[in-house]
């Protein structure tokens, strides 16, 4: 089967930077894509060596099994929701939004229909006389989600999108993105630092670091088996515990990953993991805590309703052997 | 223990403190100095400048009536005067229309490629001209373009005379030299305004983001369709801006046609003779009203067209 996106060794180098250092990367039709690392690790670069505003110094990318090497951005059918959402602030949202079919020489008001049928889609029905301008951040990321969806794109690209959004509305732009995906069917690739966001929506994800991917996979499996310290760290902040309590906790002599909600309390004597507590932070839904132990810090999460101990009481922690995954590597 | 409140130290303190409680004092302050110079200097003179336009000259005494009249405007319409009126504004627009092209490149240039020391260069390059004095340049001009100056040498020795003498050789705008023609009032004009327009221009291309561009060509439009429908709209107050430079100052000058050129009158020449030589202060002033009102329509007319829709 022919995938969405594929990368074969491609590179970006500014000068000495390595922006996106031989990437290879699969991504199949009609998925719910995310890129997530943190910034500068090369996930937008990826992006924009997708829609063409980055050029490959290495490598090979296809879309929809068509090599873009020679391909300019306008002619690829590829759109982008940017992270300012870069809404032409002289036109109103019916214009912004029917860009795309001006440009292709559609006449005016048959792109009106399609714009308006747009603007339904993304629950902005009657804004079309308004300039950007007039709207919310909220509402700004709906015209160019629909102004990007207008072109019916093979992949829509998303850097960042809801980024700028409170918490609220990201929550909720969270599910309509992901509902409109599966309606539309569209290969979403979606640009995220956000672990919580990433895990949430994708069908599967890559996560960068330096510019190279430190894994690929679904999201959960991503979360249970992370392959290095960095995709432990990153995605939920897991205990990355190294070779010498790994094996005092009874695994290999190798870095591994022990989950904070795996933990669970128990009596300090005869407990594999006990110590001091030296911190607790409260999260709404539980309570973080962290105790010393092997000359390291580990944190569990307290469910919410469970007594939470003070500082500097001496906790047991126990857990499922098999909750202690092993990594691969040094790295 | 540091105390919850300072004690005040000062001057400085007390009028910072006087500032805060009274906010509107400190903009008071801030703007009267200025506000008095535009109202009273700027302003006044320029009422002046309108009431004169209403008076007359006595044909016979020469002396000027102060009785309001509209006969200094009805002189306006003369066909000498309309001439003069007509050739002005030609030139003033071919002057701005010249401006906006060569400026766009240069100022796209500077607002989108440009950075550090290319940035500097840029600034240098278009201000350097600006420090030195006025007159100097446009005699320097003089000579580049007089019949044995550099151009006339350079077209010789390059085989490329033909092209000055076609150029000349066009009625009207053509000449003897590119000294004495029309055309080298243009060139100089051209020159001597140019940075007026490249650097509003740049203001204006620096604010559109690099984003909207990339939107642009993502959603499928060509450079040329970028440039249509995205930059040329983003840029245009800052293309108003300049042309309002440009066109203005040519408008009102009366240096560069006095030195080059075929001696035939501009505005800004026939002000300066009329309140000098002639004592014809109405109607030096009534010409003087032209330009203002020239502006006036040129920018009813462009906001109409929605050119400050992106302000």
């Amino acid at each position: 089967m022919i995938s969405a996106v594929e990368f074969q060794s491609v590179s970006r180098h500014f000068g000495t930077v390595r922006a996106v250092d031989g990437v290879d990367l699969t991504i199949a039709k009609g998925s719910f894509f995310a890129m997530l690392g943190p910034s500068g690790s090369g996930k937008t670069t990826c992006l924009r060596l997708i829609s063409g505003f980055e050029k490959p110094t290495g490598g090979n990318i296809r879309i929809f099994g068509e090599d873009v090497s020679n391909t300019p951005p306008h002619l690829r059918n590829v759109n982008t929701v940017f992270q300012d959402y870069a809404l032409f602030p002289h036109m109103n949202v019916r214009d912004n939004v029917a860009y795309g079919l001006m440009v292709k020489g559609v006449g005016r008001s048959q792109r009106y229909i399609k714009a308006e049928e747009l603007l339904a889609l993304v629950h902005l029905d009657g804004y079309g006389d308004r300039k950007p301008g007039q709207l919310s951040g909220g509402q700004r990321q709906r015209v160019a989600l629909a102004r990007a969806l207008i072109n019916e794109p093979k992949v829509l690209l998303l850097d960042e999108p809801l980024g700028a959004l409170d918490l609220k509305l990201r929550e909720a732009m969270q599910d309509e993105l992901k509902t409109l995906q599966q309606r539309l069917g569209i290969t979403f690739v979606f640009v995220t630092h956000d672990q919580g966001e990433a895990l949430s929506m994708a069908d599967s994800l890559a996560v960068f670091n330096d510019g190279k991917i430190a894994q690929i996979g679904t999201p959960a499996d991503v979360y249970a088996r992370p392959r290095t310290r960095f995709v432990a760290d990153f995605v939920g902040s897991s205990n990355v515990l190294p070779p010498d309590v790994t094996r005092a906790l009874g695994g290999p002599d190798a870095w591994s990953s022990l989950r904070p909600e795996t933990l669970r309390v128990v009596p300090s004597s005869g407990a594999a993991l006990s110590g001091p507590i030296t911190s607790t932070r409260f999260l709404g839904a539980g309570t973080r805590a962290t105790i010393a132990a092997y000359g390291t810090e580990i944190a569990m999460l307290l469910p919410a309703g469970q007594p939470v101990p003070d500082h500097g009481d001496t906790v047991g922690l126990a857990f499922e052997p098999a909750s202690l995954h092993v990594m691969e590597g040094e790295a | 223990m540091t105390p919850a409140v300072f004690p005040e130290r000062g001057l400085a303190d007390r009028l910072t403190g006087l500032f805060w409680r009274q906010p509107n004092l400190l903009l008071v302050l801030l703007l009267s100095p200025p506000l008095i110079w535009l109202g009273l200097v700027y302003l006044g003179s320029l009422a002046a400048l309108l009431l004169q336009s209403f008076y007359s000259v006595d044909e016979f005494s020469g002396v000027v009536k102060e009785e309001f009249t509209l006969k200094t405007y009805a002189e306006l319409f003369r066909a000498q005067n309309l001439d003069i009126i007509l050739r002005t504004v030609l030139m003033s627009a071919a002057v701005t229309l010249a401006c906006a092209i060569l400026a766009f490149p240069i100022a796209y240039f500077a607002a989108r490629y440009a950075k550090g020391r290319w940035k500097a260069a840029f600034y240098l390059g278009v201000m350097l001209p600006l420090w030195s004095s006025y007159l100097v340049k446009v005699y320097a001009w003089k000579l580049i373009l007089a019949k044995e100056g550099i151009v006339t040498w350079a077209t010789d020795a390059t085989g490329t005379s033909f092209i000055v003498n076609g150029l000349l050789s066009i009625p009207s705008i053509g000449g003897n030299s590119l000294s004495t023609s029309f055309i080298g009032t243009f060139v100089v004009f051209v020159y001597v305004w140019l940075p007026y327009m490249i650097l509003p221009m740049q203001a204006a291309l620096e604010r559109v983001p690099n984003s909207m561009l990339e939107a642009s060509a993502d959603l499928g439009a060509t450079r040329g369709q970028t440039f249509r429908t995205v930059i040329l709209p983003l840029a245009l107050p800052g293309v108003i801006a300049g042309s309002i430079f440009t066109f203005s100052l040519t408008l009102g000058d009366y240096i560069i046609p006095q030195i080059i050129g075929n001696s035939a009158r501009f505005i800004g020449l026939t002000v300066y003779q009329l309140q000098g030589t002639a004592g014809n202060t109405p109607l030096a002033a009534a010409f003087a009203v032209v330009p203002i009102l020239i502006m006036v329509v040129y920018l009813t007319l462009a906001k109409r067209a929605g050119a400050f829709d992106a302000l």
